[in-house]
């Protein structure tokens, strides 16, 4: 198992979490939903596993690239 | 009495050539997990086909009899080879000897490799490692002066090099840790990559950098890939050399081996008529919900034919070289995943060095259109969107090539305007989920009927009145009955459109010559 970072893909604004410390997630889930250019844009696990850190809160503005999650993955990280 | 002795040591100066910068520096090179030179030049050409051309370049030393009492080869190693079957030229710096700087280098040798690939109209690769050339502050010493850089006591380089910008195909490959004349000529290219953990890229390195009173940086924090993989100087980041050279004959693959030939069709054993069922429901009907484009885009081109530039640059649009029935596109997509689709100055930036590129090389281009227009707001304004995007809408305008247009969502504000060019072979369609205008309806509601909502009882009720007039407004369908849009069709049948236009176009391509110089 490894620590994952959860990278936000664009800038924006957090607008919903979908998710909650524990959830277990697979590859693709939304963790959170950000708004960005009038877009609902999910924030997707790149890997299976259990979330285990929010960074982020609703409202809060985010970059391009910024963690905004952390995972522990059930494989070896890359 | 036959010339056997002097062919005998030819042959022996070939042969002390091999050994490169001695087995000492070749263990230290392996041991940064890096391939010598001529191990790099054999993994990237077809087996056998290197021909080395100043095999002989070097340095001697002499006693007062004439006799030969000392050598080192040159640390520029060059010369034709096939990629694939296709003939190339391949130069690449040798950083076992004094780091592959101008010490132990040849500027005509250089230079003459640049001439050669524009004189015999060939691929460009550059292997390009430690100074790649450059200067040495040792120099100094063996000639007893300085000199004006790239002035008069040497054959100019650089000029050679940015003219066969617009001559051949180049790829720039950054296999080490480069600086100055060596980044130069890894960045004036076409398609550029760096290894990750391994390379490193930077008008100068920590030694000068941390003189200057900035905070001291390693290489990697200075210019590494989690650098660079963001700032735009390199295309792309792969995970080992051997990645590098393998992308690099794909790369080249769609292109012609110069401005005057074609980019070759490829055989392909894909149906140009293959229906795609996924299609029908890939763009969501919620409006603010994304679509995954990379799907979309794999749906339609010949199977595995997408081969993506510049990932993680600019990335709300997705650029590429794919195929149609065999025939080599650009191909663009917007994503709206990254700001909506929106053209951000990177963006922009990405946008027009490969349409500029696919207009020197006679490539047509694809364009998925999903554009809400430029980016705006604060952090769009200060990097200066607005000029990144003229250029952009200059290169589209400029490109003299068959153009197709599939608008598969959005296409409003500047962005959305300059989809295509007006004046070239173009053609344009549009799949039931477009819509269209110079402003996105919810923020063109804000602004024509700020008195109208903000004087009514309930605004927001209000707003959503005129919004749903609006939108009715927006079908496609009133658009293509004044034939502003020339055809709506099934994006299920989405690559049959493509492919019957690269058909129809591939015998109006020209290999007339670029009327303006290309820049990197």
């Amino acid at each position: 198992m490894a620590r994952a970072n959860i990278l936000s893909p664009t800038a924006g604004s957090v607008w919903k979490i979908e998710m909650k410390l524990g959830d277990r997630v697979e590859e693709d889930d939304p963790i959170m939903i950000l708004e960005s250019m009038k877009m609902e844009i999910p924030v997707m696990s790149d890997a299976p596993g259990t979330l285990i850190e929010i960074l982020v809160s609703v409202s809060d503005s985010v970059n391009e690239d910024q963690v905004v999650a952390m995972i522990e993955t059930d494989r070896d990280a890359n | 009495m036959s010339w056997q002795p002097e062919v005998d040591e030819i042959t022996a100066r070939q042969n002390a050539a091999l050994k490169l910068g001695g087995e000492a520096n070749i263990a230290r090179h392996h041991s940064r997990h890096r391939l010598t030179v001529r191990e790099r030049i054999h993994a990237l050409l077809d087996d056998g086909s290197f021909e080395e051309i100043g095999s002989l370049t070097g340095n001697s030393v002499y006693d007062e009899e004439g006799r030969r009492i000392g050598s080192a080869p040159s640390n520029i190693v060059c010369g034709f080879g096939k990629a694939d079957g296709r003939t190339i030229f391949v130069t690449g710096d040798d950083f076992t000897l004094k780091g592959g700087s101008s010490e132990a280098g040849n500027v005509y040798k250089q230079r003459h490799s640049e001439l050669l690939v524009r004189d015999m109209k060939v691929p460009l690769v550059r292997l390009v490692d430690g100074s790649g050339g450059g200067g040495s502050v040792r120099d100094l010493e063996d000639i007893g002066r300085t000199y004006v850089p790239l002035g008069r006591h040497r054959p100019p380089v650089v000029p050679v090099v940015v003219e066969n910008l617009s001559r051949v195909p180049v790829v720039g490959l950054c296999l080490g840790s480069v600086a100055g004349i060596g980044a130069i000529r890894v960045v004036i290219s076409h398609y550029s990559m760096m290894v990750r953990d391994s390379s490193h890229l930077f008008v100068a390195g920590p030694p000068l950098v941390n003189q200057t009173g900035e905070t001291p940086r390693t290489k990697e924090e200075l210019g590494g890939a989690g650098i660079h993989g963001k700032s735009g100087a390199i295309d792309d980041i792969v995970d080992s050399e051997l990645e590098a050279f393998e992308r690099t004959r794909r790369f080249l693959s769609y292109l012609p081996s110069s401005v005057d030939d074609l980019p070759p069709r490829a055989c392909i054993d894909d149906d140009p008529d293959r229906v795609e069922e996924s299609l029908i429901n890939a763009v969501p009907r919620e409006r603010r919900r994304p679509h995954k484009v990379r799907k979309i885009i794999e749906a339609i081109v010949d199977r595995g034919s997408f081969f993506e530039l510049s990932r993680t640059y600019g990335k709300s649009i997705v650029i590429g070289l794919a195929r149609f029935d065999g025939w080599p596109v650009l191909l663009m997509a917007g994503d709206p995943f990254t700001m909506g689709a929106a053209w951000t100055a990177a963006a922009s930036q990405k946008i027009t060095r490969f349409v500029d590129m696919a207009n020197t090389f006679h490539l047509p281009v694809v364009h998925l259109v999903d554009c809400p227009g430029f980016e705006i707001g604060l952090r769009g304004e200060t990097a200066n969107t607005i000029r990144h995007g003229a250029r952009a809408i200059c290169a589209i305008s400029a490109f003299k090539g068959p153009w197709c247009s599939i608008i598969i969502r959005n296409a409003t504000g500047l962005g959305g305007a300059a989809h295509q060019p007006v004046e070239a072979i173009s053609m344009r369609y549009a799949w039931p989920s477009a819509r269209w205008g110079s402003l996105p309806i919810e923020g063109g509601i804000e602004a024509a009927y700020k008195t109208e909502i903000e004087t009514a009882p309930d605004p927001e009720a209000k707003r959503t009145e005129i919004y749903a007039r609006l939108e009715a407004i927006q079908s496609p369908f009133r658009t293509a009955e004044v034939y502003d849009i020339e055809e709506l069709i099934d994006p299920r049948g989405t690559r049959s459109v493509i492919c019957r236009f690269a058909n129809r176009t591939s015998g109006l391509r020209q290999t007339s010559p670029v009327s303006l110089p290309l820049r990197p």
